[in-house]
């Protein structure tokens, strides 16, 4: 099933970034708890953003469930097993024609404003 | 109660002039899919709350608002990359619902209670369909507003918690509208939620109709609720708006259902519709001060003021005379005065007088001073203040002083004048106040002879006299 976003914000057939970026928000969910009002301003900033980086933005990806399995030679154990500052916490995919270009969007991105926010940014190989 | 204190001739306000309106979600995106109206997520944050303690039980308000603070999160966070769905209450009320029997099922303490719920939950189980914008939502929402009323609960804390869960303000958001510490506002809404916490079971079923004893308390804390947005101090006008919305909001349901729909009711709407109306009129664009008198009355919402017309002329159907009553006359005299000079200061005065009778304060014989000084003459209104033996907190209290050193001031009693303006200025809570009691002090060094004239013999003209004179002050 084609997600919602696609018919929305995915460029048509704009392939000017030559290269794939791999954002992974890192740390543990932020324990704040915004209000109503400043939900509705966070949507619309967001909103906003991804207006503005429409191009860009080639999946918007998920936030990732705390939980989950990480399965070894040796066999299946509850993970992930890093340190809780270093939980991939959600991800998504940009595309854009080098790291410069990639880090501009994420740093607008406007959850980066909070304290301890934190994305690693990678190139995804093409070959 | 706090007594309204702001139609006389200080009737002030501090403002700066906001920019365009409070940027919602999709206001400037109507169509796309991520538009949201105004207020989308407090109004659905209250709406929801409504609904579910009602399912829940009053007791366990604690866990729904928590589930319901989680849903909207989680629609945040989901509708960013999806955009919202075209059912986004339904979806709302579905995924707060969904947190809410999870958060129940997981406190074992809480199974008995939640198998006691569970025919009532049965139902919507299978099928959690949302109760829709029907009559329904609007019962849940007012049995919401009267269990917040509960005489139970310190009087500050319903104001807060009627804040916190009918208008889905944050504790921080109700501390900066009430300038209070938010400290403060976690004490007061504390001291609510134990009280809720030990309502019994047997409270949930009865009917909304049972609940009209408690009617009285939830004017007293609707009209709070639109003095604080009204007479507040806060240098946003979005913020003071706002607060007057809910409550205007609140109190148009409570018109719409049986157990509120009473003269009282009525009057008290009527009130908060004449006053909305000014509220344009009252800022100046610059931060500064408008004085009533000084106030451009094109800017007055003339389709506000015929709604409290209407709500007036349904409240005078009984013959109930209430407090609402006399404060929505008086904001009537004054909606519909063509100008401060043509003011009618003796329906005024007389309805101060009734008010006083209804509800006795120094602050309404204040007020009547007042608007007999503008009658008569300051001389007049000085001859009544002078019968009141302040209490301790009236003496402390800036409008009081404030009030005596203007009209000591028009009767050419410069020490007077000079004493009550300087004690006024000690405890002036807003800067464009202080700056209007300044240049009043001010203009008692700058005339030496200040213009006095012999007080007016009782007008009968709309414009008596003492307009005239009263053209030279502060300018």
């Amino acid at each position: 099933m084609t997600p919602q976003w696609m018919g929305a914000n995915k460029p048509k057939e704009t392939p000017m970034s030559t290269h794939k970026y791999l954002c992974m928000y890192r740390g543990a969910p932020s324990q704040d708890k915004p209000s109503p009002a400043q939900m509705q301003e966070m949507f619309a900033a967001f909103n906003e953003w991804k207006k503005k980086f429409e191009a860009t933005i080639i999946d918007m990806g998920s936030k990732l469930k705390s939980s989950g399995k990480v399965v070894t030679a040796s066999g299946v154990t509850d993970g992930p097993f890093a340190e809780a500052k270093e939980i991939v916490a959600g991800f998504m995919i940009l595309g854009a024609d080098d790291y410069e270009g990639a880090v501009a969007v994420v740093k607008a991105m406007p959850g980066m404003q909070m304290p301890g926010a934190c994305v690693e940014i990678r190139e995804m190989a093409s070959f | 109660m706090r007594g309204n204190p702001g139609d006389g001739l200080l009737l002030t306000d501090s403002s700066v002039p906001s920019g365009p309106a409070g940027r919602a979600a999709g206001a400037q995106d109507s169509s796309g899919p991520s538009a949201l109206v105004e207020h989308f997520f407090r109004r659905e944050y209250g709406r929801l709350v409504a609904i579910l303690t009602r399912q829940v039980g009053v007791r366990h308000v604690d866990l729904v608002e928590d589930a319901v603070q989680t849903a909207l999160m989680s629609a945040l966070t989901a509708w960013v990359a999806t955009g919202a769905p075209a059912n986004a209450d339904a979806w709302l009320y579905r995924v707060a619902r969904n947190y809410l029997m999870g958060a129940l099922r997981q406190d074992a303490g809480r199974l008995r209670i939640l198998e006691a719920a569970a025919g009532e939950l049965a139902g919507a189980a299978d099928n959690p369909a949302f109760p829709g914008i029907d009559d329904e939502v609007g019962d849940e929402t007012l049995r919401m507003l009267f269990i917040c009323c509960d005489e139970a609960i310190p009087r500050d804390s319903r104001l807060v918690l009627a804040l916190k869960t009918l208008c889905g303000f944050s504790t921080t958001e109700i501390a900066l509208r009430l300038f209070t510490s938010e400290a403060n506002v976690l004490k007061r809404l504390g001291r609510a939620r134990d009280r809720l916490r030990a309502v019994s079971p047997d409270f949930d079923s009865l009917p909304l109709q049972a609940l009209q004893p408690r009617l009285a308390s939830v004017h007293v804390v609707l009209y709070l609720l639109f003095n604080e947005g009204y007479l507040s101090a806060h240098a946003d006008r979005t913020v003071r708006r706002e607060m007057c919305d809910e409550a205007i909001r609140l109190t148009t349901v409570l018109t719409e259902h049986p157990v509120g729909a009473t003269p009282e009711t009525f009057a008290l709407l009527a009130l908060m519709h004449f006053h909305g109306a000014r509220l344009a009129g009252r800022l100046d664009g610059m931060g500064g001060l408008v004085l009533l008198e000084e106030q451009d009355r094109s800017l007055w919402d003339q389709d506000q003021v015929r709604l409290g017309a209407e709500w007036l002329q349904k409240a005078a159907s009984g013959e109930t005379f209430s407090r609402f009553h006399a404060e929505a006359g008086i904001a009537a005299e004054h909606a519909f005065a063509p100008s401060f000079a043509q003011t009618r200061w003796e329906e005024i005065a007389e309805l101060y007088a009734m008010l006083d009778r209804i509800a006795p304060s120094p602050l309404n014989v204040m007020n009547r001073a007042v608007a007999i000084a503008e009658w008569q003459g300051p001389e007049a209104g000085l001859a009544l203040l002078k019968a009141v033996a302040p209490p301790p907190w009236l003496l402390g209290y800036y409008l009081w002083d404030a009030v005596l050193g203007d009209l000591h001031r028009r009767a050419g009693h410069k020490k007077d004048a000079r004493r009550h303006i300087e004690r006024a200025l000690a405890s002036v809570p807003t800067d464009a106040e202080r700056a209007l009691l300044r240049r009043r002090l001010a203009s008692l060094e700058l005339s030496p002879s200040p213009f006095t004239r012999a007080p007016a013999p009782a007008p009968t003209s709309p414009a008596p006299a003492s307009r005239v004179a009263r053209g030279r002050r502060d300018r």
